[in-house]
């Protein structure tokens, strides 16, 4: 059934209705970064570029994005590890906890990350940790490694259990049965848990407030900012956040290409 | 890589003939509170093409896993010609088994897939591409498969594929668990007989499971048919076409009429039916028994004319099948009758007209006993 003309126009409107209101807020933030005046005024009057180089020499914005990116790091390799083991314990192998284990592993997820975050900040006083950007990788965890395991589950459940039997039935140890069949076909799905942690991580503001201490982030910082001593720094620091973000998502998109472009050449 | 010898050779009262490949002994196997197999015994020979019949839940399921070893029996043993297999793991066996869902690896190419076992042992590569090509030949898929990827691949190329990658293994035995089922029927008719095809090329031994009979009767050798976790009849196609040894088996195989009898030692009977009297003394029957009847032996009676066994009965329907006709007759007692004859035999009734069939004791089978 092909949709009348007013139909498509109604969807059409629709659409750009809903990508209005995601996007708009994000190029609001990029005009105010090239904004001369001190404050968002529309229209804008005077572009200015000062505040971006301003940016990239200033040791402190250095300093922030070098913590959220060692934090996001961490983060993002410890989520996928224990995602790809979480997944196959969750979706794949028939163990006595099983369904337990199913359950637990959500709960953090609906936990309320400020609650989480108060939570684990009162834990790691009680059990004498000092909280640093340490303290806020294992705060990220709780919240982002559940995510992990479940984004690898889906993939895990969607894979027919006979292809390892196959594998072992053919000569694979146990060993090479992972290394044949479980991680590649795992694989897609390990590094979208990556990219989420990653970006999950380094967006995250909440857990990070209540767990990095005397540390802080990039969303603390422009959080900080805005409370007190707001300046042009803080959208251009923003939209440098953007910037990072969508080059990651960008790297990981065409990443699948690149991987069969490789293993194309080596084959032949 | 050869399996580890356990023990030196199988016990001498499980052991069998010089050409036996596979032995079966007392082989039990439970599940918590339900019992699979009932300690069944079984000889296969080297080169023979051997098919488990049985419905769901009868056990031939967990009988191949046990084969190839992913699932550890409860009691009984395995011995692939003197070497006892049950105690090793799937990977140091040396059988392989298609499975029902083929379990071709979706990240690799046709390819890859059939050279797969090769890698595994460490044959170079230039090899294992050689023995690949030579594969595909085998299986008539053309060469310029060896780089397409699975999704490619129609249900009866990858079946193909799957065959070609249990090939290149270079198993003692082929297992085979019900891997045509998911195709359509003509697919499936085409593929048994390539398979039958394939075993008397390589000469290997096939064990393969299925639901259908008449799958293994295009088949096999012989037929092990299963019910509830112990075999019912082994014996050659044939042999269970025309001397079924229970109704089970008998009901098994499509449609079949069954009529229940008792003989007294010289004279027969059996509800609605007409027997020639004297009958039970050539057959032996005392007591109860079941007569299988093909609907191809039954032929209808003009007037007068006579059979060993004779029963009236109602004209239902007719189904053309083909180069035969089928007909439906409505019995006493609610039972239905099932006659088949040629084309050229049609009869002329309608439904609804009174019919006599007939047939005689040499074109049917009599169990003996309830």
């Amino acid at each position: 059934m092909k949709p009348t003309a007013v139909t498509r126009a109604l969807l059409l409107g629709y659409g750009i209705l809903v990508l209005a209101i995601l996007y708009l807020p994000i190029v609001a933030v990029g005009f105010a970064s090239v904004s001369k005046a001190r404050y968002l005024t529309f229209p804008i009057r005077r572009y200015a570029f000062d505040w971006y180089g301003e940016a990239i020499a200033s040791p402190t914005v250095s300093d922030l994005l070098a913590t959220s990116l060692r934090v996001a790091a961490i983060v993002t390799v410890i989520s996928m590890v224990a995602g790809f083991f979480g997944a196959l314990a969750y979706a794949r192998y028939q163990w006595r906890y099983r369904r337990l284990f199913q359950k637990l592993i959500l709960l953090p997820i609906f936990f309320p990350q400020t609650v989480l975050g108060l939570a684990l900040l009162i834990w790691f006083n009680a059990i004498g940790v000092t909280p640093t950007w340490k303290t806020a990788v294992i705060a990220h965890l709780v919240w982002i490694g559940p995510i992990a395991t479940l984004v690898i589950a889906i993939r895990a459940y969607s894979f027919d259990p006979a292809l390892e039997e196959a594998a072992r039935d053919m000569g694979c140890t146990t060993w090479s049965v992972m290394r044949e069949v479980t991680i590649p076909l795992l694989m897609p799905g390990v590094i979208s848990a990556g990219l989420f942690a990653f970006l999950l991580s380094w967006g995250n503001f909440p857990l990070s407030l209540f767990t990095t201490g005397a540390d802080s982030t990039l969303p603390e910082w422009l959080y900080a900012k805005m409370v007190s001593g707001y300046s042009p720094l803080v959208p251009t620091v923003g939209m440098l956040s953007v910037a990072a973000s969508a080059l990651l998502l960008a790297i990981g998109l065409t990443l699948p290409a690149l991987l069969r472009l490789l293993r194309g050449q080596t084959t032949d | 890589m050869r399996p580890n010898v356990l023990e030196a050779s199988a016990p001498a009262a499980i052991k069998a003939p010089a050409r036996t490949i596979l032995t079966i002994a007392g082989l039990e196997k439970t599940f918590d509170d339900f019992t699979a197999l009932h300690g069944i015994d079984l000889h296969v020979q080297d080169g023979e093409f051997l098919t488990i019949v049985g419905p769901s839940g009868s056990g031939k399921t967990t009988l191949i896993r046990l084969l190839v070893g992913m699932e550890t029996p409860t009691s009984g043993s395995i011995w692939l010609r003197d070497q006892r297999i049950d105690e090793l793991p799937p990977n140091k066996r040396p059988t392989c088994m298609v499975f029902q869902s083929l379990a071709l690896f979706p990240h690799r190419t046709v390819g890859e897939n059939i050279e797969f076992p090769l890698k595994i042992r460490g044959t170079p590569a230039a090899e294992r591409k050689a023995r690949a090509l030579e594969l595909l030949t085998l299986l008539r898929l053309p060469p310029d498969y060896y780089s397409k990827r699975i999704q490619q691949c129609s249900g009866g190329e990858r079946q193909r594929v799957a065959l070609a990658r249990a090939l290149a293994f270079d198993p003692e035995i082929l297992f085979f668990d019900e891997p045509l089922s998911a195709l359509d029927y003509r697919l499936r008719k085409t593929l048994e007989k390539e398979l039958k095809d394939l075993h008397a090329r390589t000469g290997k031994t096939f064990i393969y499971i299925t639901h259908s009979l008449e799958e293994a009767m295009v088949m096999s050798d012989r037929i092990a048919i299963m019910r509830a976790g112990r075999f019912e009849q082994i014996a050659t196609p044939d042999e269970i076409y025309a001397r079924p040894v229970s109704r089970f088996v008998a009901g098994f195989m499509g449609e079949v009429n069954l009529f229940d009898v008792t003989a007294d030692g010289t004279d027969m009977a059996g509800s609605g039916l007409v027997i020639r009297p004297g009958l039970a003394a050539e057959t032996g029957l005392k007591g109860p028994g079941t007569l299988v009847v093909r609907p191809e032996a039954v032929r209808f009676l003009d007037f007068g004319e006579a059979a060993d066994f004779q029963i009236q009965g109602v004209l239902h329907a007719e189904y053309a099948l083909g180069s035969r006709l089928q007909y439906e007759i409505d019995l006493a007692d609610d039972r239905k009758g099932t006659v088949e004859v040629l084309r050229e035999q049609r009869i002329t009734g309608k439904p609804g007209t009174d019919v006599r069939l007939g047939w005689d004791l040499s074109s049917c089978h009599l169990i003996k006993g309830a």
